[in-house]
């Protein structure tokens, strides 16, 4: 039995208590393992990850779950290494605005601890309140304020990351401008842990805004051509918004009651210059078209319910229906073609659809469910699209058994060779996260 | 027919006919001469040809010969880098991409604009300026520098403190790799390519894994308003505290750039005085932009933090053309050393914002024990300083004292929990400092990843990683040899 094997040789370095025996690793979205095992230290990270490959043990690495559905087609591993216990702030060093935290830490822990300090992470993810920021850097997870806040990569400072060997390799450090050897960081943010474990991540910090507010413009008969020409002539006046997020209908209709194409402007900045964007937007809003303003507790719900819209991989998904998410890239109008095609398959794949995407940074998330045949025949449409406008589709959230049909991270890359060079230098013997990246890196 | 070149080396006149274009290859000592180094000139050694390739395809057919022929090889923009990446250490085939210097698109609504590698940096904002839009990274060299080698270097620049430095405004990359293949990353800049992020890996990477050869960046539209602020400090400390201060109130200034007394003398005895008091200890230019219903409540909180931190005059720029001098005067601070100095050497380290008071009484210190003047000249909003060293190259030993002193004031960066280089990169100047940041493991883990890229090390070999680094690639070599 492995289980029992693994646990007596942890004994030296992992207390029991740490170790937990699954009864079934199978899991219908994946990424299990025979045994989970909990380190509360880098020592006991160190250790862990050494032994496995030392031993040829495959190791999954975990963070709260939220991610179970993205990507890896191997069986489970022998060791779910769970970062749950390796959480808190190590160093938060007000006066320089940068933080180092351990990678378990929840998303909005961190926020909220960051908030009386009037200080932010100028991030935003799905689930912030049980995405660890491990999860959000190693998945490369943004959302909607991508456009104002910039992505993992530009947040990142700092990691210091646990190799399969053992070895703690330290890139960037704790200041905001680093040019020191190559820039290491941007290895790991989005290597979806396939190359060492991320333990703990320093970032810079923005300054919480003094004001925030959502601008909702919404049109009729699904007319939009006119979000365009609004897009493009706001884009091009002075002003300055976080997000430029465009709501499919159904999505629109579950965050604001209105079943329209929306578009999400959000401002963030001092009092009077908020006031006098929201101003500039109600004399560009063009005819036709419907503007509601939310502030406060309604903009906090808003954005609250907006971040869980999908499919959180720590819940299990117990009805019959099957559930997909898909990451579209594109340039950045090109969003328009592709929340209008996600809206199509409603109707012409019978799927309940919540589709969004960024006008101002090019990313789309297009969450479906229904029947399994319509989801995936859903999913090479929208790649299709996707592959028309230049771009990529990836599959964020999929049921393993699907994901052994469907290549979640579409074809590989005429330079793959040097994608599994670096996996192959760093990882050779394949220990960590194995097949859960592009080309089964 | 290409005519046969005055030269026996073989190699030298198959590269020429790998060209097109007029006068594409240079090999004559003479010609090198101005090629032995790039700003750093302290090291020099000549290349063994430069060639100036004019597309993609001339760039590639070089390299694949180089590859072929195992000959040494190398990538130089404008020459203005600071460090010595462009220093052909091993007699180079140096392959010069000025000739490549055209911006190529221009996509105004989805903000990005591809050049190619020696498009100057200053020409982008210049040729977009009148649609309303510009390119955030400025390199004090701006004027000359080209966003090739800022790609290489990860430039930075007096404004990054808001916006980011290169590596945040780049959306992708066409590149030859050392093996002269042409490979597209990033395609037309659409964002989170599946893969490693190996646009950001390549920036920065001082041209030792791949040449780039077109490149997409994002521009950014221009702030409604700028205000610049001056302030004077008759303590340093005072200074550096209020640029703490300045940030916790909640404000990012698109800029925050710092000079102490002895920076002070120079700027105001050479090209761009602006009258700045003479006896006074340090200088703060600060600005903000952004919508112009904002800017005033940031101003009037600047201008209570000098005052609560003992400022002894401050004021705000009226008219563009105050701003402007303000600016010239601050970025022309390095050749300004000139004025009051033979010779300088200038650093580039970088601390946590809030230790530097005390990093500056250590500058101060090792001033005092080399016997050299030091000047200051920073990025105080984030903590980038530039120690500019002043010495005299005829006197003997002041080469080597301004060196050691130098490197002093790295270590001390290091030793507060900094870097020892925030914009100019390490080259060959700071090989020996990656020490102070980085252990032989780390600095193996990055040349494992140029193993990828660069296997045989034909390209830019002997910069960045000192020898630690080299000595566990000959262990594994002789490992592997073994069996």
């Amino acid at each position: 039995m492995i289980s029992s094997t693994l646990i007596a040789e942890f004994a030296s370095f992992l207390p029991e208590n740490k170790i937990k025996v699954n009864d079934s690793a199978d899991h219908p979205l994946g990424n299990g393992g025979k045994v989970t095992v909990y380190p509360s230290s880098l020592d006991e990270i160190v250790n862990v990850v050494k032994y496995a490959n030392d031993h040829d043990r495959k190791v999954t690495v975990v963070g709260s779950g939220t991610k179970r559905g993205f990507g890896g087609l191997d069986k489970p591993a022998d060791i779910l290494l769970s970062l749950e216990n390796y959480s808190g702030i190590i160093e938060h060093t007000v006066g320089n605005m940068t933080l180092t935290v351990k990678a378990g830490t929840v998303f909005n822990q961190l926020q909220h601890y960051l908030k009386d300090h009037k200080q932010k992470v100028s991030l935003d993810a799905a689930w912030p309140d049980h995405a660890t920021i491990g999860g959000i850097i190693a998945a490369n997870d943004s959302s909607a304020k991508r456009l104002g806040y910039g992505s993992a990569r530009d947040v990142v400072i700092g990691l210091k990351t646990v190799y399969p060997d053992g070895s703690i390799i330290r890139s960037g450090g704790k200041v905001v401008k680093n040019v020191a050897g190559y820039d290491m960081n941007k290895l790991f943010v989005g290597s979806m842990g396939t190359l060492g474990v991320i333990a703990e991540i320093t970032m810079k910090l923005r300054p919480l805004p003094k004001d925030e507010t959502l601008v909702l413009l919404t049109v009729e008969n699904d007319d939009l051509e006119t979000i365009r020409s609004f897009v493009v002539s706001l884009l091009d006046t002075q002003l300055e918004p976080t997000s430029l997020e465009l709501l499919a209908p159904s999505l629109s209709e579950k965050l604001t009651q209105i079943p329209k194409y929306t578009l999400a402007m959000s401002f963030e900045d001092v009092e009077s210059s908020v006031a006098y964007q929201e101003d500039f937007l109600k004399k560009l809003k063009p005819a036709q078209t419907t503007m509601n303003v939310l502030k406060q507790e309604n903009m906090e719900h808003f954005w609250n319910r907006f971040y869980t819209i999908g499919p959180n991989g720590a819940v299990s998904n117990t009805g019959d229906e099957t559930v997909a998410s898909i990451k579209v890239s594109v340039k950045n109008l090109d969003v328009l073609e592709v929340i209008k095609e996600s809206n199509r398959l409603r109707d012409s794949h019978n799927l309940d659809v919540e589709a969004h995407g960024g006008l101002g940074h090019g990313i789309c998330q297009i969450h479906v469910k229904g029947a399994k045949s319509d989801v995936v025949s859903a999913i090479h449409h929208l790649r299709g699209v996707a592959e028309k406008y230049g771009g990529h589709a990836v599959i964020k959230h999929l049921p393993y058994k699907l994901r052994q049909e469907i290549n979640v991270w579409g074809e590989n890359p005429p330079y793959f060779y040097l994608l599994d060079g670096i996996k192959k230098q760093i990882d050779p013997k394949r220990t960590l996260n194995n097949t859960r990246f592009v080309g089964g890196i | 027919m290409v005519k046969k070149l005055k030269t026996n080396d073989k190699h030298i006149n198959k590269l020429a006919r790998l060209l097109t274009g007029p006068n594409a290859i240079l090999y004559h000592k003479e010609d090198l001469l101005a090629y032995d180094c790039d700003g750093f000139t302290i090291h020099k050694h000549l290349p063994r040809a430069v060639v100036f390739p004019k597309n993609t395809e001339e760039v590639a057919k070089i390299v694949q010969y180089c590859a072929k022929h195992q000959l040494p090889f190398l990538a130089r923009g404008a020459g203005t880098g600071l460090s010595g990446g462009a220093t052909p250490l091993n007699n180079e085939v140096i392959i010069s991409l000025v000739r490549m210097k055209k911006l190529i698109s221009l996509d105004v609504e989805n903000r990005r604009a591809v050049v190619e590698p020696g498009y100057i940096n200053l020409k982008l904002t210049n040729s977009i300026s009148d649609k309303g839009y510009y390119y955030a990274p400025d390199p004090s060299s701006q004027y000359a520098c080209t966003i090739g080698g800022n790609v290489a270097e990860n430039a930075g620049g007096a404004h990054c403190l808001k916006y980011g430095v290169t590596t945040n405004h780049i959306l992708g990359l066409e590149v030859v790799l050392p093996n002269g293949e042409i490979i597209h990353l990033g395609n037309d800049g659409i964002p989170d390519t599946p893969g490693y992020d190996l646009i950001g890996l390549i920036t920065g990477s001082e041209g030792t894994l791949g040449i780039v050869t077109k490149i997409t960046v994002r521009i950014l539209k221009n702030p409604e308003e700028k205000q610049t602020v001056l302030a004077y400090f008759d303590d340093v400390e005072d200074g550096s505290r209020a640029v703490s201060d300045i940030i916790s109130t909640g404000i990012v200034p698109a800029a925050m750039e710092m000079m102490d007394k002895t920076a002070i003398e120079a700027v105001e005895a050479a090209a761009f005085p602006v009258g700045h008091p003479k006896d006074i200890e340090a200088v703060l230019l600060i600005e903000v932009d952004g919508i112009s219903a904002g800017i005033e409540e940031q101003i009037t909180d600047i201008l209570n933090v000098c005052t609560s931190r003992n400022v002894r005059e401050v004021k705000v720029a009226e008219s563009e053309q105050e701003r402007a001098r303000w600016w010239a005067n601050r970025k022309t601070g390095f050749g300004a050393m000139g004025a009051i100095s033979p010779d300088y050497l200038v650093q580039d380290g970088v601390i946590p914002r809030s230790r530097l008071p005390e990093v500056l009484s250590r500058i101060n210190q090792i001033s005092e024990e080399s016997g050299l003047r030091i000047a200051n000249i920073f990025h105080a909003g984030d903590g980038n300083l530039h120690p500019l060293v002043l010495f005299d190259a005829n006197k003997p030993g002041d080469t080597e004292k301004a060196l050691e002193a130098g490197s002093a004031c790295l270590k001390v960066c290091a030793d507060v929990g900094g870097t020892i280089t925030g914009e100019h990169g390490v080259g060959i100047e700071k090989i020996e400092e990656m020490r102070f940041v980085f252990s032989d493991s780390e600095i193996n883990a990055q040349t494992e990843v140029r193993e990828v890229f660069n296997p045989d090390n034909l390209l830019n070999a002997g910069k960045l990683f000192p020898s630690p680094g080299r000595c566990g690639e000959v262990k594994k070599a002789m490992k592997a040899v073994i069996s």
